[in-house]
């Protein structure tokens, strides 16, 4: 009998791939032969504008490439050019810094688990993730003035002090939040058909997850322990106790365990650095136009999705000669055309979920 | 009722039936109208929010509005599907939905159908949509709409067959496959077959679940990965059939499972003496409410469970349900033998 | 409790969701109150302008236009016209930072939604006319 390859167009509008991203599936029945993925469709040349901006006109930008976890990107880059001109950020800065990003990677994490678990079928816990994030959100609001794009940080400290009674109510969310993490664990991991769907889906092991380039959760998975907040601490992480969460399987249930442990451990340095918070000034005296001086700098932190790093070449003007970010999301999913041979398409939009891309980075 | 069917058939006789059945027809259609409606709020209030609230009071008006639009829309077949079989999909998938609900028999009074083959009926009739849903995914010419056809074929006529097994227990016990005496023998039995035949129900539950193409075995119109399968290419008024066909195989589904499993017309703990007073309550009312908490079982598993794989859904049917169906046939028919 | 299989403690979660407090906002029948530090469509204080050009020149995607004109009573500059495009402005909150004087003030209204995309270029008088809710410089 004979049989023909179809090839199937899940297209730049599909409810499943997390933003505007083609994969050009040949499949075989069922099972997949060869997948392509084509970007390119939400590029805006961010680092080719960047070229034109003075840094702290850079700062709104980088706010939407990875918009879910917009103030880690802000901290890359005021990072990179803090340590290119040597600066010392006063401690609160330092604090407000780690608990806003901390809550930024809780809040990226719980959209990775609404999304992940609306591909996989289950309809509700979209919704009970969501709740949560949007006390995360509304926080941010009484912050800093906007809910996703919030342009606080500033090359040496942040705009904004905390208003009245913000860090009472961020501790009471990180308490809260703690006792949603087991329920979420109740309405899903013990459920059979979920462990059905993840369990031996999208396995690879460390050898080909270093090759590949990855970082974040996905090398985490399969056993490497290399996390930049312990193995290169930058700001005040060196303060903190937390744990990073380990697995050794490298398929995707290893992978949603570690990012809702993950949401725990950020939420414990949450609680610490309330506790710990000094008074102080938030901004640091750095003249109004900043000029870094004439070199090179390339510093990474670990973000929601993996290592974001960023590369400055300046030439002692104002603006930047060069930027470029090294994004997590466009090097994790290199990996997907060698993970999706022999799936079936289920199986297909699982282990692209559990990748965690988000196409602001993919295409910057 | 059923005295009409037996007796002579005269012309009287055949213009009431027949206006009845089309009062049996409006029941059906408000049953789907409220049935989405229900869906809506209780889905709504499973995922922390308020369900319809905008069109009439209590958003009841929702589903009107939402049937309205699809039938003023534009009817658009595309250019390259095969058009005589894109129109005969949506009615060979519709029409056997409402002719098995002839053979309910809703009270001891009202049924429409007194046959001594009324579950065979049922299950032979309902096999016809699945031709239907096939020809949606193979006539609309898109690749999304073949895959959704193929699965569900796959999967409707993989489930038939734990469905069939798991009732003929019932049948077994029973000795008949007349619904209407089926319901009786629970009377005589004292309790519902609910409780002998434990194992056969659960089977039939989660056999019924994917003959109606239900999360969690909704593979064929998986949204996030097949955006809508097999009936993709449909829009309006067409659309809006399928979708009645969905809710109505829902209303024949859940009455047949309240009569083989549930009792049908009977009040309950019968077998308690001294609760003689719940036989007051008319026989149409119990029937409503044990159909009611079917209902909501359905919409309850489809908030809270995802969905299989192929691989599972297929493997699941041949290798577990199949057996256990089996099992159950054979143990409850050595048991009738030497009881 | 684990001989409960995991899908039913599933379903038990789900139940008692069912009767819990519902979380969503009854916009638009009830305006949506946003906190002090929101950042919503600007405001113009006409007579405050210098005309020091700084909003112009830190607005990282050009959406500010100004023409100033010699003062007639007195020395420096006065506001001859101020246009935003709301089409490019993304609200990003830097021209009030600069801004020496407080003529620029961001306000809590987030209503921007027109008919028609030449609504969205702002002029003069309606910024000045935008003067609900406005933000307090020391929030």
């Amino acid at each position: 009998m004979r049989t023909e390859e179809l090839t199937l167009n899940v297209g730049p509008q599909h409810p499943s791939t997390h933003g505007v991203l083609r994969l050009v599936v040949k499949l075989d029945g069922e099972r997949i032969t060869h997948v392509e993925p084509v970007i390119g469709y939400l590029h805006r040349g961010t680092e080719k504008l960047a070229e034109g901006l003075n840094f702290t006109q850079i700062i709104p930008y980088t706010d939407r490439m990875d918009y879910l976890a917009a103030m880690l990107n802000n901290y890359c880059l005021v990072h990179a050019v803090e340590t290119l001109m040597g600066l010392e950020i006063p401690e609160r800065a330092e604090y407000l810094r780690v608990i806003v990003m901390e809550l930024n990677r809780v809040a990226s994490h719980l959209v990775w688990f609404g999304t992940y678990l609306l591909d996989i079928g289950a309809l509700s816990p979209f919704l009970f993730a969501f709740n949560e994030r949007e006390t995360i959100l509304n926080l941010f609001n009484e912050l800093c003035g906007a809910r996703l794009t919030y342009n606080y940080m500033r090359v040496g400290g942040v705009k904004w002090d905390a208003p009245e009674g913000w860090l009472e109510k961020v501790d009471e969310f990180v308490k809260r939040m703690m006792q949603k993490v087991d329920e979420f664990h109740t309405l899903v991991t013990g459920n059979e058909i979920f462990l059905n769907r993840m369990r031996g889906v999208g396995k690879y092991d460390a050898g080909t997850a270093l090759a590949f380039g990855l970082s974040g959760v996905n090398l985490r998975c399969t056993g490497v322990d290399y996390d930049i907040r312990k193995f290169k601490p930058y700001s005040i992480y060196d303060r903190f106790e937390f744990d990073v969460p380990l697995s050794q399987e490298g398929d995707c249930y290893a992978r949603y365990l570690l990012r809702l442990e993950e949401i725990r451990q950020s939420l414990r340095i949450v609680e610490q650095a309330v506790a710990q918070i000094p008074d102080g000034p938030v901004m640091a005296k750095v003249p109004k136009m900043l000029r870094p001086p004439k070199g090179e700098v390339y510093t990474s932190i670990e973000g929601a999705r993996g290592e974001l790093g960023c590369h400055i070449v300046s030439d002692g003007k104002d603006k930047p000669y060069r930027i470029k970010w090294r994004r997590p999301s466009f090097v994790n999913l290199q990996i997907l055309p060698k993970l999706a041979v022999g799936l079936n398409m289920s199986d297909l939009v699982a282990v692209l979920g559990a990748i965690d891309i988000v196409l602001g980075e993919v295409d910057g | 009722m059923f005295n009409w069917l037996h007796g002579p058939m005269t012309v009287g006789t055949l213009l009431t039936i027949s206006v009845l059945a089309v009062v049996l027809l409006l029941i059906v259609l408000a049953f789907v109208t409220y049935a989405i409606y229900f869906e809506r709020k209780v889905i709504g209030w499973i995922q922390l929010r308020h369900g319809p609230t905008e069109h009439g009071p209590l958003g009841l008006l929702q589903t009107p509005a939402d049937v309205l639009k699809l039938l003023i829309k534009e009817d658009i077949i595309p250019k390259l599907a095969d058009k005589p079989l894109f129109i005969l999909a949506p009615v060979l998938a519709f029409v056997p939905s409402f002719t098995v609900v002839a053979v309910i028999p809703f009270t001891d009074a009202i049924g429409f159908t007194d046959t001594n083959v009324g579950l065979l009926i049922y299950v032979a009739l309902s096999g016809i949509t699945i031709l239907g849903t096939l020809l949606g995914g193979w006539a609309s010419n898109n690749k999304y709409s073949l895959l959704g056809g193929m699965r569900s074929a796959a999967q409707m006529i993989s489930y038939e067959i734990p469905l069939i097994l798991s009732a003929m227990g019932v049948i077994v016990m029973a000795g008949t496959m007349n619904l209407r005496e089926i319901v009786e023998f629970q009377g005589q039995m004292g309790v519902w077959f609910v409780v002998p035949q434990i194992v056969g129900f659960l089977v039939f539950l989660i056999a019924a679940n994917a003959e109606m193409n239900r999360s969690p075995f909704d593979l064929p119109e998986a949204e996030s990965e097949l955006v809508a399968g097999y009936h993709t290419e449909y829009s309006g008024f067409r659309f809006a059939i399928f979708m009645l066909t969905e809710y109505v195989y829902m209303f024949a589904m859940s009455s047949l499972i309240v009569v083989l499993f549930l009792g049908g017309w009977l009040p309950p703990l019968q077998w308690i003496p001294g609760l003689g007073f719940l036989k007051a309550v008319p026989g149409i009312v119990w029937f409503a409410l044990k159909f009611v908490v079917v209902v909501f079982y359905w919409i309850w598993l489809r908030g809270t469970m995802p969905r299989f794989r192929t691989e599972t859904l297929m493997n699941f049917a041949w290798k577990v349900l199949l057996p256990v169906s089996l099992l159950n046939l054979v143990a409850t028919a050595v048991i009738k033998a030497l009881v | 409790m684990s001989a409960i299989p995991g899908f039913m403690k599933g379903l038990g979660y789900t139940f008692k969701q069912m009767f819990a407090e519902k979380s969503t906002y009854d916009y638009p029948n009830e305006p949506l109150k946003m906190p002090e530090r929101f950042r919503g469509i600007q405001y113009l204080d006409v007579d405050k302008c210098i005309v020091c050009l700084q909003c112009q020149r830190i607005c990282p995607t050009q959406c500010i236009d100004i023409k100033g004109k010699p003062n007639p009573e007195g020395k420096g500059k006065v506001l001859e016209s101020f246009d935003i495009n709301f089409e490019i402005c993304i609200l990003c909150d830097l021209c009030t930072e600069v801004c020496p004087t407080e003529a620029i003030l961001m306000t809590n209204n987030y209503e921007l939604a027109t008919y028609s995309r030449d609504e969205l270029f702002k002029d003069m008088k309606w910024l000045n006319e935008n003067d609900e809710n406005i933000r307090r410089g020391d929030a």
